[in-house]
């Protein structure tokens, strides 16, 4: 390949990465939290009454709740596994009118379940809206809401990820070979972190292409969709979807007809026997198309959404109408489609997959990371020898490196303010649903504010500290709820729960050991850099 | 062979960027176009997710490509060219 080239390659690779570096880590730290998104639903959860529901009384409830709630009918769940998160019931979501399908924070959420005498007892909850937040952070690169300008937002920074991509590996391949398996620890800072940059973006090259490719389309998709239905479709897409028969004013069917939930599941386990269900959402349970989606997993398949999948039945005559969705019973095309899902989301191989995808992710959110750094390096004036005194450092140069410090730990340390306060805030105000993003945002921005006030050199030392100390909260929150029940707090057992902790911990320590190194450079590493806290400083403006 | 030294590459960052973003996105689609053709014995909504995903390889491949062009004005021409094959090969099919 000509050097010419090569040389093109670096800018395009310069210029997408820094431009897109920052709301890229944000984006794959907070999506690989999001892979353990229930763990995090559960451990944040408050308690909830325990009531026992055998498989038999759902029936009941489902008929005496809609006779209650006739509007529940058009969308509710029956869960089949009660956890921290969910109760032992059925549930349901109603949303105000014109709100975006994308945005799950206007939905007010209701919950049915039986008491003893057999009664109905409706509830409104109150499900903690942490989970939902990380993954909004994750899906629009670290705004707030996720509607159609934050996807365009999105959809700049995801066409960029996949230009840096291609470019660095372009850029890298005539050396690929050499610099492999090299990583020079030697008196070149530079040559390590970019022998580094390279061996992880080498090595997760193959989830950056797939990451890359499936952003650009769940960013996209919408406009997509709407020019090939004119170009390619003819018009007709819009209607690939709609099942025959139009609106009938037909009576409200009487739901004590459909086939109780335990039959259902019965014709699901002959159908497929490997699949696992663990959630049935009824549609339209008393019009004349009803519909019973039974979710779930199959373990030896993946899945297309991170809830699973789903076979369609008729709840009423109990046949099977549709495995489009469903793991292992899909055909050709549709499993193709669910496999980019799957892909994207870890939703295959089970757990350990879902390791895999959380290590993956975070050793994204340090290339993006590295890459600002090596663009800072690259920069960098050096002293012209040991008895000259340190230049002062390029603007920019000092200005990038701040930023990155200031973006990158902001995000990290909000985040785990926000779970950590997703807990105390709901003891201190009685409701900590309004208050988490702003406490994520209050933190963000004080980092970056902080960064840019105290120089990156000194700012890292002291944002990693803070970064271990908020991610050392979160096991805190749950070891003060056990050894002061008189709190209030509360901390569960299970080990999603724990894994949250235990996860946090090692987060924790990492961190602080990440600190002492930062320290360690900022005092007593060469100070020609702009993350010597001994760096000379630039010359202040004077006022003409 | 010839000796002679290969004429420098132009940077044209704007004109090779546009061409990759713009010329890039109709050609994917065009592209899509074909593949729907190629799977039309499928049902319509699977084929239409299918051919939605396909835009994003097909883009983004000649998007990140766009730079080893020699020049701006030859990636206009070559993936203007491209376009007009990929959206004239089904109507000039089905006129023959």
């Amino acid at each position: 390949m000509r050097s010419e080239v090569i040389r093109i390659y670096k800018r395009v690779h310069a210029w997408t990465g820094i431009v897109a570096g920052m709301a890229l880590f944000i984006a794959f730290y907070a999506g690989a939290l999001t892979i353990f998104k229930e763990p995090l639903a559960r451990w944040v959860a408050p308690p909830h009454a325990e009531t026992a529901m055998s498989l038999d009384e759902a029936q009941t409830l489902i008929v005496r709740a809609l006779k209650a709630r006739p509007e529940m009918a058009k969308d509710f769940h029956l869960y089949l596994k009660s956890a921290e998160h969910l109760p032992a019931g059925i549930g349901w979501q109603a949303r105000p009118a014109g709100a975006d399908e994308h945005d799950s924070a206007s939905a007010r959420h209701y919950v049915a379940t039986l008491d003893a005498t057999g009664a109905v007892r409706i509830e409104e909850t109150h499900p903690s809206r942490l989970p939902e937040f990380i993954d909004t952070l994750h899906r629009v690169v670290g705004l707030p809401v996720d509607n159609d300008p934050s996807r365009w937002v999105m959809g700049v920074v995801a066409v960029l990820y996949a230009l840096a991509l291609v470019s660095g590996v372009i850029v890298l391949l005539p050396s690929l070979v050499k610099d492999f398996f090299a990583l020079r620890v030697d008196r070149n800072p530079k040559r390590m972190w970019l022998d580094a940059h390279n061996v992880v973006g080498i090595v997760s090259l193959p989830f950056h292409v797939v990451m890359a490719l499936t952003a650009v389309i769940f960013a996209w998709h919408d406009g997509i969709y709407r020019v090939q239905d004119t170009l390619v479709h003819g018009g007709r897409w819009a209607n690939a979807f709609q099942r025959p028969g139009g609106p009938s004013r037909a009576a409200p069917r009487d739901p004590a007809a459909m086939l109780p939930p335990a039959e259902l599941l019965s014709r699901v386990q002959a159908f497929s026997p490997t699949f696992e269900a663990g959630a049935l959402q009824y549609l339209q349970a008393t019009g004349p198309r009803a519909a019973v989606r039974v979710w779930g997993h199959d373990p030896g398949a993946h899945s297309p959404r991170a809830l699973g999948g789903f076979v369609g039945l008729d709840p009423y005559s109990g046949k099977v109408t549709s495995t489009d969705f469903m793991p292992g019973k899909q055909d050709a095309a549709n499993a193709t489609v669910a496999s980019f899902f799957a892909l994207h989301l870890g939703t295959y191989g089970g757990t350990p997959v879902q390791w895999m995808y959380f290590l993956l992710g975070l050793a994204g959110a340090w290339l993006f990371y590295s890459g600002n750094l090596l663009w800072v390096e690259t920069r960098r004036r050096k002293q012209a020898g040991d008895d000259s005194a340190p230049p002062v450092q390029r603007r920019d140069a000092r200005l990038m490196a701040a930023a990155t410090v200031g973006v990158c730990l902001g995000s990290v340390c909000g985040i785990s303010l926000a779970i950590a306060g997703g807990k105390w805030l709901h003891v201190l105000t009685g409701e900590a649903n309004a208050g988490i993003v702003p406490l994520y945002y209050a933190v963000f921005f004080a980092a970056v504010i902080w960064a840019f006030l105290r120089g990156a050199a000194r700012a890292s030392v002291h944002l990693l500290w803070l970064a271990a100390v908020l991610a050392f909260a979160i096991p805190l929150t749950t070891l003060l709820a056990w050894l002061f029940p008189s709190l209030g707090l509360w901390a569960h057992g299970s080990a999603a729960a724990l894994g949250v902790d235990a996860t946090a911990l090692m987060g924790g320590i990492g961190f602080a050991w990440l600190a002492r190194v930062a320290a360690r450079r900022a005092w007593h590493g060469p100070r020609d850099s702009v993350w010597s806290a001994l760096a000379a400083k630039p010359p202040r403006k004077t006022n003409r | 062979m010839s000796n002679e030294k290969p004429a420098a590459i132009q940077r044209d960052w704007l004109a090779k960027t546009l061409a990759g973003a713009t010329l890039g996105f109709t050609l994917a689609i065009g592209c899509s176009g074909l593949l729907d053709g190629l799977l039309s014995s499928m049902a319509l909504g699977a084929r239409g997710q299918l051919v939605m995903w396909s835009v994003a390889p097909v883009w983004m491949g000649v998007f990140s490509g766009v730079y080893f062009f020699r020049s701006g004005a030859r990636a206009w021409a070559w993936l203007g060219a491209a376009n007009l094959l990929a959206f004239g090969a089904p109507w000039a099919f089905r006129l023959g």
